[in-house]
């Protein structure tokens, strides 16, 4: 048996390495995280808005970076890389290179007074060079770890020898000038690569003019210009008068789906990413015209295609089908385009800015790493995955996630992540985690009953507070309040020496409840709970005062108002401090089973690594047979054959002693919450039930082939679909012996008014059949009727590869759908036509198919609502199941311990469905490899007395954590599922519910406070 | 009494997205008035119109619920139930010609420090303008 | 076109007589009606079992000594038939409790009359009742509005059954002493009523219901404007509930207030003594008991968008308070907000427990 580690690397600290650090962790293992820029976020942080709900990117994901950043079991190594890795999957050593940062990020407080003094400017490569920042700086204002660093190529005494402006300046002594790079050897069990990707640097690329032309910018300056902490304040404007901009171009595959410069594929995410821009910009610009030159519109995942729509009959945005040719500045700025329509015209148009849609490409250094880390790569440069492995590198115990080993979108590099993570696992030593001794509440001081007896600390924060605020005053006051014991004024409230002065101020003066009047509890808070509960008391016995990012802060000019709210604040503070009680965190026992529901090849592949882990699996199929729509899979583009990875599969799913495989039983009723559900499986055969009891359910129920009622379906044997076409092609038997003329039609039961999804993969499967057809007989000759073709990724290739090999493609409007007629019905040797308009030539062809291949979409299942309802969790409108949130949490239920992977959540090809199938099982892993987890301390309460039953609290909450027994028509509150957000508190009409921690006590305590300040 | 009206805005911030959003602020150094008196809760759905009517009759001068743009919620939906919650008190506010521009509700996500101060600024000025609650010196309450 | 049935004795005697049948048939176990509590002439509500009990029954008195909706929450869900005669108000406060789970309709028989109105209580009590009644019905057979009755009644819209499996018709009949209609809305009805009456296809009669519509929305909008409190804003607001005593009698008969005890009566808002001297220090006065504004406003962020109008709390109002009448205002407002008619349909969503994604774009900025 190979070496097993406790310890894995994570290299690159966007989302996808983040993810993925997270997942490891929360199974109780030892990540490093390796990241090479000063803060961990990655791309994230420099969107504005996310596709296609519009999410507010900072927002979604600051919550995960600061998770990342306060795991115990997550040690980060910003301004650092990898430089080789030695050793075997589960033992592997890796060095790592730790840059200097010449300041120290212990003292650091990110007051950013350096900044203010330095010198130096350097253009901001967060803000895409459209400011300035200094010689230090911290990466952006919302970076983690919160430190300054000192960018020693530019630094006037590290490069010259003079200035140490920044030293003088920084009140807490943190500049370390001596700082040097050292290097590290880590030694763990799997690596996983996240290194993420670049954009395409157009400088003097196809005559559009960037650099050159002012108003010619790329789609992410643009997206910094439309961020509201962006250089322009969200403002958009013209470089070259300071005015908005009437008229908006956008020029998609700018370095994309080019075979001369070597990017022969589509960067999969800049379609999408230019109507999010273009919808945006036309919110901040009301007579915004944006306008999108385009090839294909590449709208294919979930909830796509509907944004598209909303974007052109919402929006009004203008959609171009067209190559831009050449694009000419004139004298004020205007820039005249010219481009050439399907049927060749040609036409000029002018716009006042010009947004390139710049494709995503391999990192400029990962050719160099590669190199040092002995993967390979592919031909365009990409990390190389092979096909039906998409989370493995070529060197065993590497994996890879995220835009590294191909371009991706936020969700599916989340997914990948937590795929690679499943990956890593056989070579990670993985046990049960007991709840850490810290996290009883043994030995704590019993406040209950006791009068309040407050504590309160004043930061002085270097300047940063006590240069605005009286902190004096603000302490002394706080001092003749009710309960307040003790009040002390502290130069930096979060230091270490403060901290043991907090702890020894508990004990001298027997605190029992304490306030830290300081900077924002969004980051502090986490330190001084931690720091209290050292000292005895219940973690939740605190309450800080924001008064400087809030106050001094935002009050700079005003000192003795500042003062005044100041204190107000710490007043506020301390009222709900006194209002506070112990809060628990009761432990909720997990159950180490998982149930998977459905054995295709995302159950399966879900089941086995979940059983991998060492965890027992009951796998639920209600076929007869394991395999789901795979079987009917002959061929896939890498020439791979699905065939014998499904025997394979199959099985080792057959084999494997911790998989209980139940084919041919149905669920009849699933119970309980996360950690604790029980399951009654029904057999129709045997009409037996079992019942299951496990701790966390993974739905991968699949969906099915549209079946066509479009197109003369079912009235000719010659006309099929695109799965039975394969089926036809691999038993090489057609209806009408040689075939000439093959005719597809794409999009048949997807993109309609009434379904507006796209199946995703039905373009690249016509390029597949396509091409199988071609080898076993190079003479007939394909047409293809489509809309938009969306070869994604790197299947662009197998485009350009079929319209090389002489297939025709037809471009048809929904209003123009081609039409196919079956001179007699029934007869298999009737003459077949198909009608279509041809927009080059713009005209009606008309072919005599021998066969004619649907494209049928992919449907959801009907009995998905069924399911739905046991699980208690949300469908999409296309009956669809719908994960908890479309970007970060893509395989997650927002009910704990359900998650979700393959065709049941959305159309995907079969190495997108593994990998999501393998995210879905490290997901549930995170929750099953721990004997128990906490609830939330945060949690509603209900008073059984008041409640009268009525099930508003239970309609309105969305996590199941709230229901009304019928028994005894009073709400109760699920410990394990509550999250704390309190919509049911506000929503009960009785009275009945609280939320504690904001208690209506406590809040109301607040407030009076405040209003009833004497004025004059 | 020729003294300058220091008008008193309470403001719940919601703890994922508004509170976030405050303090860029004031990372980035943006000005805005004293008035605004933050005070942070889990999600804007927490903000019992109650609070809203409380607050108002105890002489705030201002309230300010500060949410998660739609469909940005942490809490899946819990800012739609705000936001109907707040039309069902703004109009409740109309009909008795009570001074329903005392109550705003905006929506300032986490990055949209700008947005907050902006919004400060703006309420402040027309709180300014409108004068000290009347519910201040009432005693009918 | 609907089921009816016709009977050839007045519209009270054929209700007593159909409920008489319902329980001789055994197809009900029992009825809720109005009945003569005793000879002196004052009113209940009675579950009654026993149809020689039925001998003192008034089901179409246009007198409302409770909110039946309260007391069909006590007697529901029932196991066992019932039928119940309840003003058209009546139902719809308990179809907005049913939503809240305070009751169904489960093996319930809905009776209800098209509404004239009801007569205050105070009126009812204090005045000879037979030329009150004789008055009342000379103007409800002639389509006219009653003048006894409350404001609330006059300005009511729905006084046509939402949702009743039999309607009678009143309004506008005017052989209401020698003949009655009953409209068979449901398939209940017309099951439960075999064998009573023949059936034929009719309906109600829709040019005199709108004709009478038309006058009660004049009504309203007379009443709305009466309710404009003299001064706006917070004094118009102390001009019109500073009399109230707290006594919170106006929740207490209210339909849709199902609360066991109301927030507002719990000890969740109470302050203690050294926020009331802060209070002082600053106001120089304080209204004791406190929160009189706190508990109107409150109430109407509560319920006001179910609030169905039906006056019960003005009836009990000791103080004089117009209370249906300003809530009934507000209430059509935060009810409009939302296209929701209270009372309309027991599946439409409450409007505080649902959301569109796509609504109220304005509020936010």
């Amino acid at each position: 048996m190979a070496k097993k580690s406790k310890s894995v690397l994570v290299v690159g600290a966007g989302i996808a390495g983040i993810q993925a650090s997270l997942d490891l962790a929360e199974m109780g293992l030892d990540v490093h995280l390796v990241e090479e820029s000063p803060t961990i976020g990655g791309r994230m942080p420099q969107l504005d808005k996310t596709f296609p709900t519009n999410d507010c990117s900072m927002c979604i994901l600051s919550p995960k970076m600061s998770e990342c950043a306060r795991h115990p079991g997550i040690t980060l190594h910003t301004l650092s890389s990898v430089t080789s890795i030695t050793g075997d999957p589960g033992n592997l050593k890796c060095r790592v290179l730790k840059r200097a940062k010449y300041v120290d990020p212990v003292k650091c407080v990110a007051c950013g007074l350096c900044e203010e003094k330095c010198p130096v400017k350097v253009d901001d490569a967060f803000d895409m060079a459209l400011r300035k920042r200094k010689a230090i700086s911290r990466y952006f204002l919302q970076s983690i770890p919160a430190e300054y660093t000192i960018d020693k190529e530019h630094c006037l005494y590290l490069t010259k020898g003079v200035c140490k402006l920044c030293e003088k300046t920084c009140p807490a002594g943190a500049i370390k000038f001596d700082d040097k790079d050292q290097e590290v050897e880590l030694k763990v069990g799997a690596v996983i690569m996240a290194t993420g990707i670049d954009a395409f640097n157009p400088i003097g690329f196809g005559h559009f003019g960037y650099h050159l032309y002012k108003n010619v910018v790329t789609s992410l300056e643009f997206e910094r210009m439309l961020s509201a902490s962006g250089p322009f304040g969200g403002h958009v404007v013209k470089a070259s008068d300071q005015k908005e901009p009437k008229k908006l171009a956008f020029i998609q595959c700018v370095g994309s789906r080019d075979e001369s410069i070597n990017k022969n594929y589509c960067s999969s995410a800049c379609c999408m990413f230019a109507i999010k821009q273009s919808i945006i910009a036309k919110e901040h610009i009301k007579a915004l015209e944006p306008t999108v030159f385009y090839m294909d519109i590449r709208a294919f995942g979930k909830d796509f295609d509907k944004y598209y729509d909303k974007a052109q009959n919402q929006y009004g945005v203008k959609f171009i089908r067209s190559k831009i040719s050449e694009i000419r500045e004139k004298e004020d700025g205007t820039l005249k385009l010219k481009y050439s329509l399907e049927n060749g015209e040609i036409r000029y148009e002018q716009f006042d800015m010009v947004v390139l849609s710049i494709g995503l490409e391999p990192r400029k250094n990962l050719e160099a790493l590669a190199g040092q880390l002995d993967i390979n790569l592919n031909e365009f440069g990409f990390c190389r995955s092979e096909a039906f492995k998409p989370v493995q590198t070529s060197r065993p115990g590497i994996y890879v996630c995220g835009g590294m080993n191909g371009p991706k979108d936020i969700p599916e590099s989340v997914v990948a992540a937590s795929g690679a993570v499943a990956g890593t696992l056989k070579s990670l030593k993985i046990e049960r985690q007991a709840l850490a001794a810290s996290d009883g509440e043994s030995g704590e001081i019993n406040v209950i009953g006791e009068r309040p007896r407050i504590g309160t600390f004043v930061c002085h924060c270097g300047i940063n507070i006590a240069g605005v605020v009286d902190v004096k005053k603000v302490a002394a006051e706080a001092g003749e309040l009710p309960n307040v014991e003790h009040a002390e004024n502290v130069m930096y409230a979060c230091s270490s020496d403060c901290l043991e002065t907090i702890k020894q101020r508990i004990e001298e003066h027997h605190l029992n409840r304490i306030v830290v009047a300081a900077c924002t509890p969004r980051t502090h808070e986490p330190l001084f709970r931690e720091t209290i509960k050292e000292a005895g008391l219940n973690p939740y016995l605190f309450e800080m005062a924001n008064i400087r990012d809030q106050c001094s802060w935002a009050h700079m000019d005003e000192p003795e108002l500042a003062t005044s709210k100041a204190g107000d604040l710490v007043k506020m503070a301390v009222a709900k401090a006194r209002n506070l009680s112990p809060l628990e965190r009761l432990p909720i026992g997990i159950n180490p089973k998982a149930l998977v529901i459905g054995g295709g090849l995302a159950g399966m592949i879900a089941a086995l690594s979940i059983a991998e882990a060492g965890h027992e699996v009951v796998l639920v199929e209600k076929d007869k047979e394991l395999g789901g729509h795979v079987r009917k899979l002959y061929y896939h583009l890498s020439g791979k054959d699905p065939q014998a990875l499904l025997s394979e599969t199959i099985q080792k799913v057959k084999k494997h002693k911790a998989i209980e495989l139940l084919v041919n039983h149905e669920i009849q009723q699933i119970n309980g919450y996360v950690g604790n559900f029980t399951t009654t499986i029904h057999s129709p055969k045997t009409d037996k039930e079992t019942t299951v009891e496990h701790g966390a359910v993974i739905v991968a129920t699949g969906a099915k082939e549209h079946r066509p009622s479009e197109y003369g379906y079912g009235q000719s044997t010659r006309i099929v679909t695109q799965t039975e076409f394969e089926k036809m092609i691999h038993d090489q038997s057609f209806p009408k012996g040689r075939l000439r003329n093959v005719v597809m039609i794409q999009c048949v039961g997807s993109r309609e008014p009434d379904k507006m999804v796209c199946s995703r993969v039905c373009c690249s499967d016509a390029m597949k059949n396509g091409l199988e057809l071609k080898k076993v007989n190079p003479r007939a000759d394909i047409f293809v009727c489509y809309r938009d073709i969306r070869t994604y990724g790197f299947k662009e290739k197998y485009y350009t590869e079929l319209r090389d090999k002489g297939a025709m493609f037809l471009r048809f409007e929904p209003d123009g759908k081609p039409k196919v007629e079956v001179q007699t019905i029934d007869d298999p040797n009737s003459k077949l036509t198909v009608t279509a308009f041809d927009p080059i030539m713009e005209k009606e062809v008309v072919i005599a198919a021998d066969l004619v291949v649907l494209s049928a979409g992919i449907d959801a299942l009907e009995e998905n609502s069924t399911l739905a309802k046991m699980l208690k969790v949300p469908l999409n409108a296309d009956g669809m199941f719908l994960e908890a949130h479309v970007k970060l949490r893509p395989v997650d239920f927002a009910t704990d311990g359900i998650f979700v992977c393959g065709l049941a959540h959305g159309p995907k090809d079969m190495d997108e469905t593994m990998a999501q199938a393998q995210a879905a099982a490290s997901r549930a892993l995170s929750f099953l490899t721990k004997e128990s987890i906490l609830a939330e301390g945060t949690i509603a309460e209900i008073n059984a007395d008041l409640c009268s039953g009525c099930g508003y609290c239970e309609e309105v909450c969305a996590y199941t954590a709230i229901e009304v027994n019928p028994e005894t028509q009073v709400a109760e509150v699920n410990d394990a599922l509550c999250k704390g957000c309190g919509t049911c508190v506000a929503s009960c009409r009785c009275g009945a519910l609280d939320l504690r921690g904001f208690s209506n006590k406590q809040l109301f305590s607040v407030f009076n406070e405040l209003e009833l300040i004497k004025e004059d | 009494m020729g003294k300058t009206f220091n008008p008193k805005i309470t403001a719940f911030l919601c703890k994922w997205c508004s509170y976030t959003g405050a303090d860029l602020a004031g990372t980035s150094r943006l000005q805005y008035p004293t008035a605004i008196i933050p005070i942070k809760v889990m999600c804007s759905s927490r903000v019992d119109p109650v609070f809203l009517i409380r607050a108002f009759l105890k002489g705030a001068d201002g309230v300010l619920i500060g949410g998660c743009h739609p469909g940005d919620c942490h809490y899946e939906s819990g800012n739609y139930h705000t936001r109907r919650r707040f039309a069902i008190l703004q109009s409740i506010f109309d009909s008795l010609n009570l001074e329903k521009d005392r109550l705003r509700l905006s929506w300032i996500s986490a990055s949209e420090g700008p947005k907050f101060a902006r919004v400060c600024n703006e309420f402040t000025d027309k709180i300014q303008k409108m004068g000290p609650n009347p519910t201040r010196k009432n005693m009918f309450i | 076109m609907s089921k009816m049935l016709t009977t050839d004795h007045g519209a009270d005697k054929s209700v007593v007589d159909l409920l008489r049948f319902l329980l001789d048939t055994e197809k009900v176990s029992g009825v809720l009606t109005l009945r003569k509590t005793n000879t002196s002439g004052s009113l209940d509500y009675g579950l009654l079992t026993r149809s020689q009990e039925l001998d003192r029954a008034v089901p179409l008195m246009p007198v409302m000594p409770a909110n039946a909706a309260q007391s069909l929450s006590l007697i529901t869900p029932t196991q066992k038939p019932i039928a119940v005669v309840v003003k058209p108000c009546e139902l719809r406060g308990f179809v907005e409790r049913i939503k809240r789970e305070q009751g169904s309709l489960d093996n319930v028989l809905t009776l209800s009359p098209t509404c004239g109105g009801v007569i205050p209580l105070d009126t009812y009590i204090k005045k000879s009742k037979d030329n009150l009644t004789k008055d009342y019905y000379k103007q409800v057979k002639a389509g006219e509005i009653p003048e006894s009755i409350r404001p609330t009644c006059k300005a009511c819209e729905y006084f046509v059954p939402m949702t009743a499996d039999i309607t009678v018709s009143v309004v506008g009949e005017q052989n209401l002493d020698s003949k009655c209609r009953f409209i068979l809305n449901s398939d209940k009805a017309v099951s439960m009523t075999e064998g009573f009456g023949s059936v034929e296809n009719g309906d109600l009669d829709a040019k005199i219901l709108d004709d009478h519509l038309k006058k009660r929305e004049k009504e309203k909008k007379a009443l709305f404007e009466s309710i404009k409190f003299k001064q706006d804003g917070l004094d118009g607001m102390i001009d019109v509930f500073g009399k109230c005593i707290g006594c919170h009698g106006c929740s207490r008969v209210c339909p849709i207030c199902y609360c066991l005890l109301c927030d507002f009566e719990s000890r969740n808002f109470d302050q203690n003594v050294s926020l009331f001297e802060k209070e002082l220090e600053q106001k120089g006065a304080l209204r004791l008991p406190p929160d009189t504004l706190f508990f109107h406003l409150g109430r109407m962020s509560h319920m006001s968008f179910s609030c169905v109008g039906c006056g019960q709390c003005t009836d009990v109002c000791p103080a004089d308070i117009p209370v249906a009448s300003v809530f009934k205002k507000i209430g059509e407002n935060t009810a409009a907000l939302f296209d929701y008619v209270p009372g309309k349909d027991v599946n439409e969503d409450i409007p505080v427990l649902v959301f569109k994604e796509e609504e109220f774009k304005e509020l936010g900025e």
